[in-house]
């Protein structure tokens, strides 16, 4: 058994519990964050990628509105690494109702979110493949975000204020005496060893699991409902600017270009289980559908991949229960001592992406309030990527590539053509040629973290996630694991196998059109040519 | 070959194992053919060697190893394609193909057994059984005492060395015993300052002298480093040249003192190209014609005395537009979902793209793809056309759609081709049932009621198919009366 103390244990690894991580290190608490999978592995990970310019409820929610818009300049500012500035257009389609458009611009000034209208022809001017039967257009400052860039951003500054990050660590208790919370208690998935960190307080970030986790400590009834979402991921950037529906929110009304790829989203259905998400046929449909509405043809395009989310909600008995998108999307900071006569506690339910360092500093503050201290917060003042660095831009590996290989021929232009003895380059050597992902890139995050599976490699890299899915860079990482001694073999298979199938969870929802083909020709590959099915594999679950 | 071929005219419609064999087995057998290929073919992205039958299902889930690939035949399901072609034509159609890739410029010659499968290494280490195996890489195949030894190019990324010896050496193998293996790398740049080449680009490097007599002195240091044991055999990627690709084995072989086998990658695959391109020269050095960069887009078809539609052209859409290609027989191998010839649409509905023909094994969606990847196989893959005894497709009601339209290879329904390691067998067989359909009418019409046709089928001075619109009813090669009733409904020239 392991043995670790901290001030505050942080559980659950998304937005959320990383940017609180982040705000307890940096106001000078000794913080350990344990998750029981990767970071970003949950809600985080599996959303639409959009950075709210607040556009989205200066009707709806002109509160969260304004914390949008303030919030979009903060991380921008302070992450420039992760934010693509895209910029956003609200259109009203052909049938939506004008009179919501006619609210638009009045609440977006009443809210502080910068909007102005454009002409259609402008609108179409920026983004050609727009449905031209638009009605109206608003200019908005929408962003894309990585997600998984965003929270390991966060994480990496809060390890180097000196927190920890425990990936794969299953909490099982958290421990109490006389109502006060003492320890935590979790599994290494790894390892399956047992660890116990002593604490003075838990901070729980569990979204969609907060529920369970504050059931651990005897706080009953902490109900999260999981408003499931599903996202499709299109294989191109059918737009460059994040495209809504200027409408009442509702399901489908968004289409965002993050990285290589579009994605449209979202639905919202009440979920029973935030572990087991469905992806129906029928919502894909209705994706497609209303994927249609904002850019015609979009049923031709190809889809490369579907995800679902859990939205976590509190549930707020004022709302119809099975109708999830109405429950309150502003967080709820629930103070155990006062709520269940529990100590060393607070939970953190709902919220945006947009807005998660908002919300840590505003459970930090709950939590210095509690324990009496003053230690104000400095993550809008704290750069976490260099403040030098330009924002994001979709063609950076490209570019980056495109100087390793002019790099390359300079220096061998002074070699002879048969010097075969340098492989000091091989670092450069493109693994995933969809995503532009390198050797050096793969080993370099092997080595750092030398238990990660493929999957937690993807989130980082983006290893596997463009049009072949994997299909012809799944077995180069996998002799790559091997020859850098990451794994051994049996597990290497392992870890090929699991990648593969787990790619196909996003895959078989969307099974229509040119992926049927690129899954046939995936499937030439790993079964017909390589045989990879008859490998010897040991049956057990790998982690 | 010097002689025009003056036999029946036939469409083929796929450059993959299928329309490729049948295009140049039809063209040598007399007839005219008119190959038409949107891409170059299937056989390219192939592993390069033939299978027959690997696997056969066991389960939902499991399969075995096949012992005698042609007598497992008669268990397989009803409704594989297999039933209908049976094993002899497998068997014809395999020695065929055997041949005509022997025996072209840049031939590529193999060794095996139809009947017993050779186990060659893969590039994920795996023991993957096949029928005929290029000389090239026989060196792999299992035998007790056996070491390999396998040696990877650093700068050829789709090709670990370890990976593949390490997975050899732990994977059981049945009256052979455990197959000892080691694995090294070298440095070997096929172009300055390239770090990741692609096989092809070897292939291509090592097809030049100087490159190869450079390689060949780089293995030779490299495999003395290595102090192989005694009868240790190397493993190479499949990257061994293009064109001269015997020479460069014998070169390399010599060079290092040890036997030397390769070892496909994903595609590009070198072996696959190289197949491809000796059965694309058998093709081109008869009188058959190839269009490349057509698609199928129609047929125009009548209504033959005997009640039966009958294919009288195939429309193709070619630069410029559509053109109709007058014909007595249409060999379709256009491919399966890979090649684009099956789609599932949007809206969850299956076409035969090309010509609309009616499929066979179409489920509702849910029972078509499932979620559990090492599962169950996706019935989605094993849609596609069922035939008659001459593969010919039919209808839910089992009626012949086309007398004259013949189907073979990844189009047909019922198999599960990369899990069962069946692919170029079902594609062969199945085109040897199509040849011998058309030969057989062709056949039966010339000997039929002679009259006309008899006297002077071989002086046609068959027009450019475009033109032959043009002038229909003075064609005298009209196997038996069709020509003469045919309603003209092509555009013509």
């Amino acid at each position: 058994m392991k043995k670790l103390s901290a001030d505050v244990v942080v559980i659950g690894g998304g937005a959320t519990g990383a940017g609180v991580l982040r705000d307890a290190a940096l106001r000078g608490y000794a913080t350990i964050l344990l998750d029981k999978a990767d970071l970003g592995q949950g809600t985080t990970g599996r959303y639409h990628g959009l950075l709210h310019s607040g556009g989205r409820y200066v009707v709806s929610d002109p509160h969260s509105a304004t914390e949008c818009a303030e919030e979009n300049d903060i991380i921008t500012r302070i992450q420039p690494h992760c934010v693509e500035r895209t910029g956003g257009l609200f259109i009203v389609g052909p049938d939506d109702d004008p009179a919501y458009a006619e609210k638009f611009l009045p609440a977006a000034q009443a809210t502080r979110v910068p909007a102005e209208e454009i002409s259609v022809a402008e609108a179409l001017r920026r983004e050609p493949r727009l449905n031209p039967r638009m009605q109206r257009a608003f200019a908005v400052q929408d962003a894309s975000v990585d997600g998984w860039q965003m929270v390991w951003g966060a994480a990496r500054d809060a390890i180097a204020h000196g927190a920890s990050v425990l990936t794969y660590h299953r909490v099982v208790d958290i421990v109490t005496d006389d109502r006060r919370v003492t320890a935590v208690k979790a599994i290494d998935e790894k390892t399956g060893e047992d660890v116990v960190i002593d604490c003075r307080f838990v901070l729980n970030t569990g979204g969609p699991w907060a529920g369970q986790i504050a059931h651990l400590a005897g706080c009953e009834g902490v109900e999260v409902v999981p408003g499931r979402g599903i996202m499709i991921a299109m294989n191109h950037r059918l737009v460059n600017t994040v495209v809504n529906r200027c409408i009442y929110p509702a399901d489908g009304d968004i289409l965002v270009p993050v990285h290589t790829v579009s994605i449209i989203g979202t639905t919202d259905v009440r979920a029973v289980d935030p572990d087991k998400l469905e992806i129906p046929r029928a919502e894909v449909q209705q994706m497609l559908d209303a994927g249609e509405v904002l850019v015609p043809g979009f049923r031709q395009a190809r889809a490369v991949h579907a995800w679902a989310g859990a939205r976590p909600l509190f549930n707020d008995p004022k709302a119809h229960a099975s109708d999830t998108r109405h429950m309150t999307r502003g967080m709820s900071i629930l103070r155990h001592d006062e709520r269940d006569g529990v100590h060393g506690i607070i939970s953190i339910i709902g919220g945006k992406l947009t807005t998660y360092r908002l919300m840590a500093e505003r459970m930090v503050d709950a939590m210095c309030e509690q324990l009496g201290e003053d230690r104000p917060c400095v993550t809008a003042t704290t750069q976490i990527d260099p403040a030098t660095a330009p924002t994001y831009v979709v063609t950076h590996r490209l570019e980056e590539r495109e100087h390793e290989r002019s790099r390359r021929a300079h220096s061998h232009a002074e070699l002879p053509a048969t010097c075969d003895d340098d492989h000091a380059d091989l670092d450069d050597q493109v693994i995933c040629e969809c995503e532009l992902m390198t050797r050096g890139m793969i080993t370099e995050l092997m080595a750092e973290q030398p238990t990660a599976n493929f999957d937690d490699l993807r989130r980082q890299l983006r290893l596997g996630m463009g049009p072949c899915q994997g299909g012809f860079c799944s077995m180069r990482a996998t002799g790559i694991a091997v020859e850098e001694k990451m794994v051994d073999i049996s597990r290497a298979t392992a870890l090929m196998r699991r990648f593969l199938a787990n790619r196909w969870i996003g895959l078989w929802p969307i099974m229509y059109g040119d992926q049927v083909r690129q899954t046939a020709l995936d499937n030439w590959i790993f079964q017909g040519m390589f045989d990879l099915e008859h490998l010897p594999s040991d049956e057990k679950e790998i982690v | 070959m010097s002689t025009p071929p003056t036999g029946s005219r036939v469409v083929v419609v796929g450059a993959g194992f299928a329309g490729l064999y049948a295009a140049t087995a039809l063209d040598r057998a007399g007839h005219r053919v008119t190959l038409v290929t949107q891409g170059l073919g299937g056989m390219q992205l192939s592993q390069g060697t033939l299978d027959v039958l690997g696997y056969r299902a066991t389960d939902e889930r499991g399969s075995e190893r096949v012992t005698d690939s042609l007598a497992a035949i008669d268990e397989l399901p009803e409704e594989h394609p297999y039933r209908t072609i049976g094993a002899d034509a497998v068997e014809r159609g395999v020695a065929e193909f055997l041949e005509l890739a022997a025996d072209a410029p840049g031939a590529v010659v193999m060794r095996g057994d139809v009947r017993r499968p050779t186990l060659l290494p893969t590039a994920v280490g795996a023991w993957r059984p096949t029928a005929f195996v290029p000389v090239s890489m026989l060196a792999g195949a299992p035998e007790p005492g056996k070491h390999l030894h396998i040696v990877g190019i650093r700068q050829l990324k789709d090709f670990h060395p370890q990976l593949i010896a390490t997975n050899l050496g732990r994977t059981p193998l049945d009256g052979v015993g455990p197959v000892e293996s080691s694995w090294s790398s070298l440095d070997f740049l096929a172009r300055a300052g390239e770090i990741d080449s692609s096989p092809v680009v070897y292939a291509r490097a090592l097809d030049e002298p100087a490159t190869l007599s450079r390689f060949a002195d780089r293995l030779a240091t490299h495999v003395r480093e290595q102090a192989l044991p005694e009868g240790a055999v190397l493993g190479l990627p499949a990257v061994l040249g293009l064109e001269r690709h015997p020479e460069v084995l014998s070169t390399l072989e010599r060079a290092s003192g040890v036997r030397i086998f390769e070892i496909v990658m994903q595609p590009p695959s070198v072996p696959g190209m190289r197949l491809n391109q000796a059965l694309t020269r058998a093709y081109k050095a008869g009188h058959g014609r190839l269009l490349l960069g057509s698609s199928v887009v129609g047929v125009k078809s009548e209504q033959s005395a005997g009640g039966d539609q009958r294919v009288t052209a195939v429309t193709v859409h070619v630069a410029g537009g559509d053109r109709d290609i007058a014909c007595d027989h249409v060999v379709f191998a256009p491919g399966g979902f890979e090649s684009g010839a099956l789609e599932l649409d949007s809206h969850d509905q299956l076409h035969e793209t090309a010509l609309g023909l009616p499929l066979h094994g179409v489920l509702p969606i849910e029972e078509l793809v499932h979620g559990d990847y090492w599962g169950a196989p996706q019935k989605l893959f094993a849609v596609g056309l069922r035939t008659d005894g001459l593969q010919r497709p039919v209808d839910e009601t089992g009626a012949v759609v086309y007398s004259n339209l013949h189907a073979a290879g990844s189009i047909l329904a019922g198999a599960y081709r990369w899990q069962e390691k069946s692919g170029e067998g079902i594609a062969l067989g199945s085109a040897r049932r199509c040849i011998d359909a058309i030969v057989e009418t062709s056949r039966e019409q010339t000997d039929a009621p002679a009259g006309v046709q008899g006297v002077a089928p071989r002086e046609q001075t068959d027009a450019p198919a475009g033109v032959q619109g043009v002038a229909p009813r003075e064609q005298t090669d009209a196997p038996a009366g069709v020509q003469g009733v045919a309603p003209r409904e092509q555009k013509g020239a």
